[in-house]
């Protein structure tokens, strides 16, 4: 046994300075949290707008110009229709909407700090560690104390989704970008590029590959949160997997279930394909 | 490569080691009890344990996991005991008993409740915090269109926010008939809050900070042990009512307060085969609820373990459970504390 003269317990400290940035600043956090809901409310009434067949035609085509290949698309596009046929075309567009604003997201924090970390060693040894805490810390454990500041619903759950899908996005960034050869990029400074130039004209171009590698995890990630952000009152396909869970209805969680692997696979094989060159050329089909 | 075939042997070596069979126990299995999470399964969970544990000299165990699937393992005797048991709520629950695979048991806690909640200050205002009563005349569920407006949701402004209970319980579907019966769909939102964690999250959340909300709740819980809540009036109890109620599929349901809930002790068919003394003494068990609740209250605010909370009760409530076991049991449990 551990000796008991060495225990000593963070909980109530912890538990007081919860309670305390609740009733201070609980306020505060609404305000920003109903901004943020209002970026998703308009994103699902967007997709709402569109009529089903459109967003089907745009996913189609959006699939097609990724891999120039008929047949990927028309499968595709087939997966999407059979979420609508099961019933589930409403709870589709809001887990879309959620996975969307928690992907932009993630790509506007993500990518910088990717290009932050490869070129900075300090700031690698700093956040390395951060990252595997976000990726393994077990999500109730901070969505509770964010439930209680941001409310319920999407706002807390858009938050789960960053913490637990941005780090494969800094991670391969930050390999990507390292990665790069230097001879190329001495070679780009030796031709007169600035910092910002050989950034954005030769290491980006070249890890773009392994960034969107890094995207393709997040994006998986984040379709993995959707029973977790049903679990704090998000709508969505989750919510059918909670309800069936809960009632043991396994049809009902099957079904909602393979929603969600098909909207992976949609989300999976487009941003791939965008992500290799060599497919893109329709150089493999 | 020589690393992968050392990573591949030597984790091939270690399950090897580790598959090994264990020795068999000689002893008596110890008595399994459903490791319940919410606050009053867990502390009447540790009372009957300790009283099991002490007064009859038996081991026990937990084991925890959610409501459903500890159901389904009380049917198939991997759990023996569930403290707190819903009976007749649960699908699952009602299959196993219609086989004769589980056996609900005795009264435990009488007056359970459930209903629609809004802290006090919302009706009477509260001068202290500065707080104004912004529902002045709320009573009943038939006030609450016209308060629309106080219980706003962030996600559509022109409606209410009702926290119904978390998706999957059989609770959610008679909020969500309720909610149509009471002819409330056009101004709340039917909000499902996912978990029991995020429902009390939200709830104490908005009362530390002093703002108005609507939700579901029960009782014996620590929430009502803990704040000043009024339960708004719902129509008398009708059982012909509370049919539409619970199925969901019933297009016209009618408004009526819920059924009176009967919390018992669930145990397997082979434990009430193989312990009949434990059973007369489930078959007891009566935990008078007001006491219940305050020591609940005091449990979640003070964040003691329910084990700590069970002993104590134990000690200061001989009266109490002295009635549900037999004098010599009683004095040997008075004598372990």
């Amino acid at each position: 046994m551990f000796p008991q003269a060495l225990h000593y317990s963070i909980a109530d400290a912890v538990n007081r300075f919860v309670d305390w940035l609740v009733l201070y600043y609980g306020d505060a956090f609404r305000e920003v949290s109903d901004h943020l809901l209002q970026l998703v409310a308009g994103i699902e009434g967007l997709l709402r707008l569109c009529p089903w067949w459109l967003l089907l035609a745009l996913v189609g085509g959006l699939a097609w110009h990724a891999s120039r290949s008929w047949r990927r698309a028309a499968v595709l596009v087939g997966l999407l229709f059979l979420i609508g046929v099961v019933g589930l075309w409403d709870k589709l567009l809001q887990t879309c909407s959620l996975v969307l604003v928690a992907t932009l997201l993630s790509v506007l924090i993500g990518v910088p700090i990717g290009i932050l970390l490869a070129r900075k060693p300090l700031a690698r040894r700093l956040l390395m560690p951060l990252l595997d805490v976000m990726q393994t810390l077990p999500s109730f454990v901070y969505l509770i104390p964010v439930l209680m500041l941001f409310g319920l619903g999407k706002v807390p759950a858009i938050f789960a989704t960053l913490v637990y899908a941005l780090p494969p996005l800094i991670r391969l960034t930050e390999l990507g970008i390292r990665q790069v050869d230097v001879s190329v990029t001495e070679a780009a400074a030796c031709l007169g590029a600035n910092r910002w130039q050989s950034l954005r004209h030769v290491q980006l171009p070249l890890a773009l590959p392994t960034i969107m590698a890094g995207l393709n995890q997040t994006v998986m990630m984040a379709l993995s949160m959707v029973v977790v952000a049903s679990m704090i009152g998000a709508r969505g396909l989750g919510e059918d997997v909670l309800t069936g869970i809960q009632t043991l209805n396994v049809g009902l969680g099957v079904e909602a279930g393979l929603a969600i692997v098909a909207l992976a696979v949609v989300i999976d094989r487009v941003t791939q394909g965008y992500g290799d060159p060599a497919q893109r050329d329709g150089r493999i089909r | 490569m020589t690393i992968i075939k050392n990573l591949l042997g030597g984790s091939l070596l270690v399950l090897g080691l580790l598959a090994q069979p264990l020795p068999a126990a000689e002893q008596r299995q110890p008595i399994h009890f459903a490791d319940l999470t919410w606050e009053s399964g867990s502390l009447i969970t540790e009372l009957l344990r300790l009283l099991v544990e002490k007064g009859y000299g038996y081991r026990t165990e937990t084991l925890p996991g959610s409501t459903v699937s500890l159901e389904a393992a009380l049917a198939r005797d991997d759990v023996q005991v569930i403290g707190e048991e819903w009976a007749g709520r649960s699908p699952a629950w009602i299959k196993a008993e219609g086989e004769g695979k589980v056996f609900a048991l005795g009264d435990t806690v009488k007056h359970a409740t459930e209903g629609w909640w809004v802290p006090e200050y919302v009706i009477k205002g509260d001068p202290e915090r500065g707080i104004p009563a912004l529902a002045p005349d709320l009573r009943s569920v038939a006030d609450l269109p016209r308060y629309k407006a106080v219980f706003s949701d962030p996600e559509s402004p022109e409606k209410g926010r009702f926290l119904n209970s978390p998706t999957g319980w059989t609770s959610e579907i008679v909020n969500s008939q309720k909610l149509k019966a009471y002819g409330l769909t056009d101004s709340f939102v039917n909000f499902r809050t996912g978990s029991g964690a995020a429902l009390d999250a939200e709830i104490s959340s908005s009362i530390r900070r002093g703002k108005p909300v609507l939700f579901y709740y029960w009782s014996p819980t620590p929430l009502l042990g803990r704040y000043k809540l009024v339960q708004l009036e719902e129509p008398p109890f009708d059982a012909e009512a509370w049919k539409t109620l619970a199925d969901a599929r019933n297009p016209n349901p009618r408004g009526t307060r819920s059924m009176p809930a009967r919390l018992t002790i669930g145990v397997s068919a082979p434990f009430r085969a193989e312990y009949p003394e434990l059973v007369a003494f489930f078959e007891k068990v009566d935990l008078p609820i007001a006491l219940l609740n305050s020591n609940l209250a005091d449990m979640s605010e003070k964040r003691l373990p329910p084990r700590q909370v069970a002993e104590r009760f134990l000690r200061e409530q001989p009266a109490i459970w002295q009635a549900w076991v037999p004098a010599d049991v009683a004095a040997r449990v008075s004598g372990g504390l």
